[in-house]
């Protein structure tokens, strides 16, 4: 009795199981972004898995950042990888070289033989690694100079200047402004701050955005390296550390620590306090102003040049959704991809985020960026976008310790890059041909 | 061997089976494994390329090991002395005959059981230049507080400080050392007209070796990994932090291990990288007992 008992739940389970199997897909999909970005791409997730009763889609937030991949890494390794992932687009030659992507030119070409003439090209570019492709592309931004007009009129300047119609201001006039806004307390120390170049914590003053700025190249791919002291980067360079000489390199350092500390939440970013009175950042500050800081006067224009009469630049980044190694639904989680990164999922992340989409029809779509976006989206024509080599995050990492070096005055920008150069190329030389 | 010695040899082994499968499947494999890669290229996926000594050499020739070994060093060499001190300290102060003593040892242990990487954040706001709490400690006496956020030359220094917040477990150990030194040895020390002082130096200090080599163990050991407290500190940022601190001053050597394997995805050198830090380890703690052999005092 008990013996046919128990058979026929055994039984009963086997076929319940059987029955689950057909037809329906469970696809897990993660990413490292937080909250208010990650909100938009869950409820996107939500509108995908109502339309698609087949293909269900398990949204995931993990640990991880734009160079820190482990939790990915250590999963798909142990074959318990997501069939989706959200990638930093200038790592993907990098994760493609070392095999934790999966390759999907086959699955483009079944969906759309001219899918790249749908992207921007420098995002579909990133997109390849030794012909290949391993990631479609998802949003993209700029980077632009904001500037508090309050500050600005306080000090002693018509905000009127910063104009983008009249072109963009050079450093010199731009240091001159910052430095009238610098104020210090009783001990020295800052208390409000005009402009931190170099600063890469509340903003984006990193190498690449002064490098391009001051007309560098940064890898030579034809030839297989990286060029780290190209004559225009090392000015670059220079730059940066003069500017921090004049300001005094450890009082930067403690009003950065001070107001800007590990960890800082964007509601606290020292420009929307009204603590700095200008930086270099990108479009998705838009949407912390709007949610954090929505009674800041402010502006945007180009990102100040060397010499009167350059033309201005910017360079833009963004993310990407790739299928790691070891999915066992690739043409599904294609499915899926396909749509986030379409025209309908891009257009609902623009929406909720306000980045930028690589989707070029969307691009030309203007009811999708209201009058201060609109401004990022215009220099996407005078964009740069970084190098895609398979050794992205060190060259990235190298740079910024030259960086460092340069600006608390330990070294000089000639010494300090060619250390990059040493560090960098031989690894490089590992992946050649590039192509 | 007798069937009944046989049979409890038998089912002895039996018992430790788990545990001796554990320890060969999840630590010795891995550690062999490890010393294979380091001889390869490899990047977690795909095939381990064959470079005989290749990382090896690229290790001696890199600026970011020998900084990374310089970081951690630093840190250690400072913090284990400093780490002992504050320990015997806490253990004395908890060893004082009041009526309250232990609600005095639950409030000096309980810092050491809050977890680290819930201090480093707390650790962040506490060191703020203008805001902090341990800023204003160094105004009050008339001092001007240093950035140990941002000033290189103080980094490592203000991590010291905060794994003094630790000392609760080793003060144990130490108060249980110094309370099982017969009182008669004190009583008599004090006939003979020893004061306080003499007393700790003369009887205390020589009866509690024992524990400290114990602590300089331990010590050194957490010292060599330090790890949650730069991650924590260094890991926020836009983008990401790419230096472990200014100008990579918190950048520890097993930080530097965890980006090398899985920031740049290079397996092989991650490997060798542990390989070189378990001789350097090892090195360490044979130099230290051996050097203990002279002023460790057993108990006869």
């Amino acid at each position: 009795m008990k013996k046919t008992f128990l058979w026929v739940v055994a039984a009963a389970v086997v076929l319940s199981l059987a029955a689950c199997g057909g037809g329906k897909v469970s696809l897990t999909f993660w990413t490292s972004h937080t909250p208010p970005d990650s909100d938009t791409l869950k409820a996107m997730v939500d509108v995908w898995n109502k339309a698609n009763p087949a293909i269900q889609v398990k949204f995931v937030q993990v640990p991880g950042s734009e160079t820190d991949v482990a939790k990915l890494m250590t999963a798909v390794r142990g074959g318990t990888g997501p069939d989706v992932y959200f990638l930093d687009r200038f790592t993907v030659a990098q994760r493609a070289a070392a095999g934790v992507l999966t390759d999907i030119t086959a699955q483009v070409k079944k969906q759309d033989p001219n899918l790249a003439s749908q992207y921007v090209p420098y995002a579909w570019a990133e997109t390849q690694f030794k012909g290949k492709t391993y990631a479609l592309p998802f949003d993209t931004d700029s980077r632009v100079l904001y500037y508090n007009k309050d500050m600005v009129k306080a000090a002693g300047f018509d905000p009127a200047m910063f104009d983008p119609a009249k072109g963009p201001l050079t450093l010199a006039e731009v240091q001159r402004i910052a430095f009238r806004i610098n104020k210090t307390d009783k001990s020295g120390a800052y208390t409000q701050v005009g402009f931190i170049p170099y600063d890469t914590t509340f903003s984006q003053g990193w190498h690449y955005t002064w490098g391009f700025d001051f007309g560098g190249k940064f890898a030579d791919l034809a030839a297989g390296k990286v060029t780290p002291t190209d004559p225009n980067i090392v000015k670059a360079f220079q730059f940066l550390h003069d500017w921090a000489k004049a300001m005094g390199p450890q009082k930067v350092q403690t009003f950065i620590s001070t107001y800007s500390p590990p960890n800082n939440p964007p509601q606290q970013n020292p420009f929307l306090i009204g603590k700095v009175a200008m930086m270099v950042s990108g479009d998705w500050v838009l949407n912390w102003i709007r949610m954090y800081a929505p009674n800041l006067s402010y502006g945007v224009t180009y990102i100040p040049v060397p010499n009167k009469g350059d033309k201005p630049s910017t360079w833009s980044g963004g993310w990407s959704l790739v299928i790691p190694t070891g999915s066992k639904h690739v043409d599904q989680a294609y499915k899926f991809m396909s749509w986030m990164a379409g025209p309908e999922g891009q257009k609902a992340y623009t929406v909720g985020t306000l980045h930028m989409p690589t989707w070029l029809s969307l691009l030309n779509d203007a009811s999708l960026f209201d009058p201060q976006h609109l401004f990022f989206k215009q220099i996407l024509d005078i964009s740069y976008s970084r190098p895609p080599l398979p050794v992205g995050a060190l060259y990235w990492d190298a740079l910024t310790q030259a960086e460092n070096e340069v600006t608390l005055d330990q070294q000089d920008p000639m010494t300090a890059l060619q250390k990059v150069a040493d560090a960098v190329n031989p690894q490089l030389a590992q992946y050649l041909p590039l192509e | 061997m007798t069937p009944a010695n046989r049979r409890n040899l038998k089912n002895g082994l039996l018992f430790v089976s788990p545990w001796i499968l554990g320890f060969a499947f999840f630590q010795i494999y891995p550690i062999l494994y490890s010393l294979r890669l380091s001889f390869t290229r490899y990047s977690g996926f795909g095939n381990a390329v064959d470079i005989g000594l290749g990382n090896f050499i690229r290790l001696f020739q890199d600026p970011l090991f020998w900084q990374a070994a310089y970081n951690t060093l630093y840190y250690t060499v400072l913090a284990v002395p400093v780490g002992v001190v504050v320990a015997i300290a806490l253990a004395l102060a908890m060893h004082q005959r009041v009526r309250e003593v232990s609600a005095y040892r639950a409030l000096l242990y309980l810092p050491s059981i809050l977890p680290l990487f819930a201090l480093s954040f707390v650790w962040v706001v506490f060191v703020n230049p203008r805001y902090g709490l341990l800023s204003e400690l160094f105004r009050l006496f008339g001092i001007d507080p240093p950035d140990f956020i941002g000033n290189p030359a103080f980094t490592k220094l203000g991590l010291v400080l905060l794994a003094q917040l630790g000392a609760g477990g080793p003060a144990l150990i130490f108060l249980a050392g110094i309370q099982a030194i017969p009182r008669d040895l004190f009583e008599s020390a004090e006939i003979d007209g020893a004061g306080a002082l003499r007393q700790f130096f003369g009887i205390t200090l020589p009866l509690i070796t024992p524990v400290i080599l114990y602590d300089i163990i331990l010590g050194l050991s957490y010292g060599l990994q330090v790890f949650t407290q730069a991650y924590v500190i260094t890991a926020g940022g836009e983008a990401g932090a790419s230096t472990a601190g200014p100008l990579n001053s918190l950048l520890f050597y097993v930080l530097y291990i965890y980006k090398t394997a899985f920031q740049y995805t290079e397996m092989g050198y991650a490997s060798a990288l542990v390989w070189v830090f378990f001789i350097i380890s090892l090195v360490m703690a044979l130099f230290v007992f051996r050097w203990a052999r002279r002023w460790v005092h057993y108990e006869a």
